[in-house]
């Protein structure tokens, strides 16, 4: 889940403002600069979670079908749309598929305290 | 058996109307879409289905997960439909359904279908290469590239790529029960099959797999060349669409490829020229690996040269 702080260093890359992304939402990010989202936020019940781009079930296997399409329809699984293993949005852990009791691999979020979304670099 | 393909897979899913958006902008025709259920056509009729997961009409999948719920084969006559029938009943129930298709269930837990081919003929001339030395060539002034805004479609449902647990078993029956033959296999994988009535390379491929990756890998459509069918999966990663692997060019059965993420639990790939073999190809056997799976796979470089605005180096790292 994101933390809050004051003033976060220079080095670490902005996202967004953490309330564009809504309950039940996701959307991806191009953090490193690489054409491809290197990572993902989704906020469940409330909070926000970073996760990287890469389904651990195939050697970092991009995972949404469309741009930011990370979740299923309902909002409470993160599905890997390659082929379909289903993670908890708050913890990560595959549910069901090809990589059941695996993780996704977090990333640590940030919100300053005028509301603004980063990821430590 | 004279099976001569796919004629439609069913898949159930839990979002009607992105599926839909998302088949539309792969190149197929809708056909009948409500906010239960649709049906997106290729030019010669053959189509993907789609239905709401929880929709009764669906048949199960072979496991809880997997969005495929049938796949329907065409054959050539009503002689093949009977003998299929009285070959899946001596072990196994045969349903007739009301629009004359039979329905039974594979080896590996797939429901499978059996309906009379009924996709429509066409002409369209598919890619043509200008090669001194050559005999065809494309007319005088026909442009080799797709031009921005021209319609691209897929032409035929092409094949399906089932993660079976017993892959011996698997291929079995398709072999020794529908009359399948093997064309090329992958060392301790799988057989790509192809059906009596088809010239294809393959039709279906099957995966060893553990069982809980039991499901599908992929499906495709074939498209007109390799130009238009990678000029289309530029569009569609233009759309947002996340690819996954390609473009490139497979080894065995030459098809080129390109493989995309998909809303049903697996890859869809869009394909272009695939070899054809009858019953006097002699099978190769390959072990799997990326060298043995793609012959190229090829990179778009939008800034190749010094200019205005362009770096010395074009984008070369």
């Amino acid at each position: 889940m994101a933390t809050t702080r004051e003033a976060v260093p220079a080095s670490w890359v902005h996202l967004c403002r953490a309330d564009e992304i809504g309950e039940a939402q996701s959307r991806g990010f191009d953090a490193d600069a690489e054409g491809q989202d290197s990572l993902f936020v989704v906020r469940w019940q409330g909070r926000l979670h970073g996760w990287r781009n890469a389904c651990p079930h195939i050697g970092g296997a991009p995972m949404a079908w469309r741009r930011d399409a990370y979740l299923n329809a309902e909002g409470t699984r993160i599905v890997c749309h390659a082929h379909g293993a289903e993670f908890m949005p708050d913890t990560g852990l595959c549910v069901q598929g090809p990589c059941r009791g695996e993780r996704l691999s977090r990333i640590e979020l940030v919100v300053d305290t005028d509301g603004e979304l980063f990821v430590k670099s | 058996m004279k099976i001569v393909g796919l004629e439609s897979l069913i898949f159930g899913v839990d979002d009607v109307r992105g599926a839909a958006r998302f088949l539309v902008d792969y190149g197929l025709t809708p056909v009948d879409v409500s906010d239960r259920r649709g049906r997106f056509e290729a030019i010669d009729g053959t189509a993907v289905v789609i239905a709401r997961q929880d929709d009764p009409a669906l048949p199960p999948g072979p496991v809880p997960g997997c969005r495929l719920r049938k796949t329907v084969m065409g054959v050539a006559d009503d002689a093949t439909l009977g003998a299929i029938a009285a070959e899946l009943r001596r072990d196994r129930e045969v349903r007739r359904l009301p629009d004359g298709s039979i329905e039974s269930i594979d080896d590996s837990g797939f429901v499978i279908g059996f309906q009379l081919a009924a996709r429509r003929p066409f002409v369209l001339a598919g890619e043509i290469s200008n090669a001194p030395g050559g005999v065809v060539f494309r007319p005088i002034n026909s442009l080799g590239v797709p031009p921005p805004g021209s319609v691209i479609r897929p032409r035929s449902l092409s094949h399906v790529v089932y993660f079976v647990p017993d892959v011996v078993k698997a291929e079995a029956f398709y072999v020794n029960r529908l009359g399948f033959r093997c064309t090329d296999r992958f060392t301790g994988t799988g057989p790509f099959l192809q059906p009596g009535g088809s010239l294809d390379h393959h039709t279906h491929f099957l995966i060893g797999a553990p069982p809980h990756m039991h499901g599908v890998e992929h499906f495709t459509f074939h498209f007109g060349g390799p130009s238009e069918m990678i000029t289309n999966g530029y569009r569609f990663v233009e759309k947002g669409y996340q690819a996954f692997w390609g473009p490139g060019r497979h080894i065995l059965g030459s098809n080129w490829f390109w493989y995309f993420n998909s809303p049903f639990g697996c890859h869809i790939e869009m394909d272009a020229d695939m070899d054809q073999h009858d019953a006097s190809w002699q099978p190769r056997e390959a072990t799997v690996s990326a060298d043995n799976s793609q012959t190229f796979l090829l990179k778009m470089r939008k800034k190749w040269y010094p200019g205005p605005g362009i770096p010395e180096n074009g984008d070369y790292a």
